[in-house]
């Protein structure tokens, strides 16, 4: 008798699971709100460089013919008795869960943020606010930018400096550098919160002019001044504020309560990727509590761990990262750790840029696992683990 | 029986967290917090020794005490002062 699997959620994770479930042994279900897919990393492009790369797919197409996709909304999740239910009615039962839910951004809890966001734009949500944030940006003639995340926990966390350093990489390419200050604001105590690649991050923030406002946890923004007070009792007025929102968890409710942590993302298991205090439900990518950054790569190696697991040969996943890092002007770098084997710095290159770029291509093919032969090669190449790629990033750049 | 009152103690533990784990986990719970309360950290990434120093320097909230245990957990006991 088939497994009944229930995924919730179609982003990276979850399409990517669904799809590597054979349709002998699983009766696979995908339950997400969307009739569409994101490809999210694109909105910095669309943001800042005005691209127009369609970012997004319908999500039938990205499936298997064999996944049952249900188009609704999570409601309640009962891990107790393993009932899904949703908006539109249907009560799924399963026999495991996968919880793929991603994360989303909530401006609620920041005063002001809400206006100033509807206002400017921001890169981290829609297609439409990131061509939102281009037009704000188009329409700037000088003056001070001040961008950054609103609060500790960020989706993407390169995402940010990246930001950063594609306005100033547009002020100067139209000639608007001189007449503009740019300001960048984070809540951590230096730019890249990673210490070993804030070494490589923050001699490029000083070569380019740009200021930064360490320990700013924005705590309200005044929308007509588009003046930002943190929690810590500074102030940075402006005169276009590039903000990342908070991010939660989705709005799901369980059973057991105690399964979300305060910002709602699930506890998980850093290894088995199970569902703490459960022995049927598994989490995967932005949507749990791993002390690891959210990321694409995480979310797909994080489903490769799950499907071995239901496919009768657990495993465990060893927090690995490798988040693609644009320095702007053509350079590129890689963030990548381990829960074992902390983040090294990784020197920037034209060929990482390259590589970055590449990837995004090979994205929808990725999703239906084509790549993973190419992918795990690639990854077990990289592994910061491995004592030939530490040798390969060469020297560290502070010594 | 004791009478006396205790501050309000929130445990934020960030054992198994690399950095900047510890220094996020810490921050998302002084926003939350309120003048009064006590806010014990446990990690084990030795980055959260400097970090919350310089984090508490930062926002004048005084570490009331800094130890490493025997086991690797560095515990951070702060009390919230300004907010």
């Amino acid at each position: 008798m088939r497994q009944r699997i229930v995924v919730l959620g179609g982003g990276t994770g979850g399409t990517m699971l669904a799809n590597s479930l054979d349709r002998r042994r699983f009766e696979t279900t995908l339950v997400t709100a969307s009739t569409t897919h994101l490809f999210q990393p694109g909105l910095l492009y669309v943001a800042f460089k005005n691209a127009g790369t369609p970012l997004v797919r319908d999500e039938r197409g990205l499936l298997a013919r064999h996944v049952h996709l249900v188009h609704d909304t999570v409601t309640s999740v009962d891990l107790t008795h393993q009932l899904v239910e949703t908006a539109g009615g249907s009560r799924l039962a399963y026999d495991r869960l996968v919880v793929a839910t991603g994360i989303q951004t909530d401006p609620s809890g920041i005063p002001g943020l809400a206006d100033v966001v509807g206002r400017v734009g921001d890169y981290h949500s829609t297609v439409s606010q990131a061509r939102l944030l281009w037009q704000s940006l188009d329409r700037f003639r000088g003056g001070t930018i001040a961008l950054g995340q609103t609060t500790p926990i960020c989706k993407c966390p390169p995402s940010p400096i990246e930001g950063i350093l594609l306005a100033d990489e547009l002020l100067r390419r139209r000639g608007l550098r001189e007449r503009s200050r740019l300001v960048f604001f984070t809540p951590y105590p230096r730019p890249y919160p990673a210490e070993p690649m804030n070494h490589v991050v923050e001699p490029i923030l000083k070569e380019r002019g740009i200021e930064v406002a360490t320990f700013f946890d924005v705590d309200r923004i005044d929308p007509e001044s588009f003046t930002l007070t943190s929690i810590e009792g500074d102030v940075i007025e402006c005169d276009l504020p590039i903000l990342v929102p908070p991010f939660t968890g989705a709005p799901i409710a369980y059973e057991p309560a105690g399964v979300l942590d305060e910002s709602r993302f699930v506890r998980t298991d850093p290894r088995t990727l199970r569902v703490r205090g459960t022995g049927t439900a598994f989490a995967i990518g932005d949507a749990t509590s791993l002390p690891t950054s959210k990321s694409g790569v995480g979310a797909h190696l994080e489903a490769q761990v799950v499907a071995r697991t239901l496919r009768g040969s657990p495993a465990t996943f060893a927090g690995r990262t490798h988040c693609p890092f644009d320095l702007a002007h053509g350079r590129g770098t890689f963030v990548a750790g381990t829960y074992d084997a902390p983040v090294v710095p990784s020197p920037p290159s034209r060929l990482k840029h390259v590589m970055k770029a590449t990837f995004a291509r090979l994205y929808w093919l990725s999703l239906r696992g084509t790549l993973d032969p190419a992918l795990d090669l690639y990854f077990r190449l990289t592994d910061p683990a491995r004592p030939r790629w530490r040798g390969l990033r060469g020297p560290h750049p502070g010594t | 029986m004791d009478t006396t009152t205790q501050p309000p103690r929130t445990l934020v533990d960030s054992r198994g967290s690399s950095c900047p784990g510890p220094i996020t986990d810490l921050s998302m719970a002084y926003r939350r917090s309120t003048v009064g309360d006590v806010i014990e950290l446990w990690a084990t990434d030795p980055g959260v020794k400097s970090d919350a120093r310089a984090w508490s320097q930062k926002t004048g909230n005084p570490i009331l005490s800094l130890d490493e245990r025997a086991d690797g957990t560095i515990v951070v006991i702060i009390e919230i002062k300004r907010r």
